[in-house]
């Protein structure tokens, strides 16, 4: 059996282990939460190395894409060069590949995404491929990484201008603490009040709401009305939490194991323990093919 | 070591690119703030007002601060220049900035928004 493992920054609450079958080959897949402790994930990720045939690191992401540029969160790196043996993933290389195809699928074959559909997305500069893929469907796209991240009642509209400030902030914000410009342990389990409520039109006037599940709940509010949530990780706690809220349809990119979607870096994880390749060497080819292979669909959810 | 005048001189840059900046001034209207910077190796106290998204530059300290800035004059001068970026030496301990974590991030980004390239 082939072991893979989540080490995580975020909450040990949401801490899960599954067994499953892929493409013949079972699998052991595990998360670990250090609740936001950096020097804890550090000391798991060295006791994992050489261990198990694949790491996801979670809570934290390390390569930041927009378009062809690739940035990397100082942090993330520390975290991904503790591990000198065992194949180490973010998933930011599955992320831009499976995240514009849960776009196309969405927009091909259920309807949920359209022509002029009203998207928040409340971070793009993590998850760029999903930005140019609901761009590319037409939808009217509110990125809202300056409101959230930084508490500026901007909305960004087009892919020039988050590109624009994207190059112009993200040379120096990858340089900062994590905990600064996301939210780990802790934060993970609580809601920003303030700007819950300062920004909330921004959630009430869009039809779906996308992107990292931690930062749409940290900062949704009340008296939803039945929008999509198109999102990575959930658990069952989360789905409750999102029917509370009023939303309507939940649909995670990466399929359910277990009652629970992983993140993108388990599942990049999964995909370069099948590959057995250096990652290095691995293309979005290889990712798009193996996804065929597995048949990944994306999970939704009606709440 | 920077003198008084050439810390009022890096922060009247700062300012007047700011204010040059039509987008930075849509984004900050909501974001009424007084900024305070000292500086640790010479005498020199300024004092950035920050009003109805415009900036303004004031001698001495002016008003209670949202935000204190403190480093040695170099830096200030250096990093109000756009010389340097505020992140390095915010992460070394040589730049101090008091204030709420939200507009500690705030100020940074609009710095990155003026110098960034």
């Amino acid at each position: 059996m082939k072991r893979v493992v989540s080490v995580s920054l975020g909450s040990s609450r949401r801490d899960h282990k599954v067994e499953v079958e892929l493409l013949g080959e079972k699998f052991e897949i595990a998360r670990k939460g250090t609740d936001g402790d950096f020097d804890r994930a550090l000391e798991l990720l060295k006791e994992l190395d050489g261990k198990v045939d694949a790491i996801g690191l979670g809570g934290i992401d390390v390569y930041l894409f927009v378009r062809q540029k690739r940035y990397a969160i100082r942090d993330g790196l520390k975290l991904m060069e503790a591990v000198k043996v065992t194949p180490v993933v973010d998933g930011s290389g599955l992320k831009n590949t499976l995240e514009r195809e849960v776009v196309r699928f969405l927009a091909g074959e259920t309807g949920l995404i359209k022509k002029g559909t009203r998207v928040l997305m409340v971070s793009s500069v993590d998850r760029f491929g999903m930005a140019e893929a609901l761009c590319e469907a037409g939808c009217d796209v509110t990125f809202g990484d300056l409101i959230f991240a930084a508490g500026i009642p901007y909305p960004i509209k087009t892919m020039d201008e988050l590109e624009d400030i994207a190059n112009k902030t993200l040379p120096e914000m990858v340089k900062m603490p994590f905990h600064m410009i996301y939210p780990t342990g802790k934060k993970q389990e609580s809601q920003d009040e303030a700007k819950v409520q300062k920004f909330a039109r921004y959630y009430h006037d869009a039809e779906v709401i996308a992107g990292d599940f931690h930062l749409i709940r940290r900062f949704m509010p009340s008296g939803l009305k039945g929008q999509v949530i198109l999102t990575n990780t959930t658990t069952g706690e989360d789905v409750g939490f999102l029917r509370e809220k009023g939303a309507g349809t939940l649909v995670t990119t990466t399929p359910e194991y277990g009652g629970r979607s992983f993140g993108t870096n388990v599942m990049e994880a999964v995909l370069v323990a099948i590959l057995g390749k250096p990652w290095s060497e691995i293309t979005a080819e290889d990712y798009l093919d193996m996804l065929k292979k597995l048949d990944f669909r994306p999970r939704i959810l009606k709440l | 070591m920077a003198t008084h005048e050439e810390i009022a001189g890096s922060l009247q840059a700062f300012a007047d690119s700011y204010n040059k900046n039509e987008r930075l001034k849509i984004m900050n209207r909501d974001w009424d703030r007084v900024v305070q910077i000292k500086a640790t190796d010479v005498e020199s106290v300024h004092t950035l007002i920050l009003k109805d998204g415009v900036l303004s530059l004031v001698e001495g300290a002016a008003g209670s601060p949202d935000l204190t800035v403190i480093s040695d004059s170099e830096t200030l001068a250096d990093i109000f220049y756009g010389d340097i970026t505020p992140t390095e030496p915010y992460n070394n301990g040589t730049l101090r900035i008091m204030g709420s974590e939200d507009d500690i991030i705030r100020l940074d980004f609009i710095s990155l928004m003026i110098w960034g390239e």
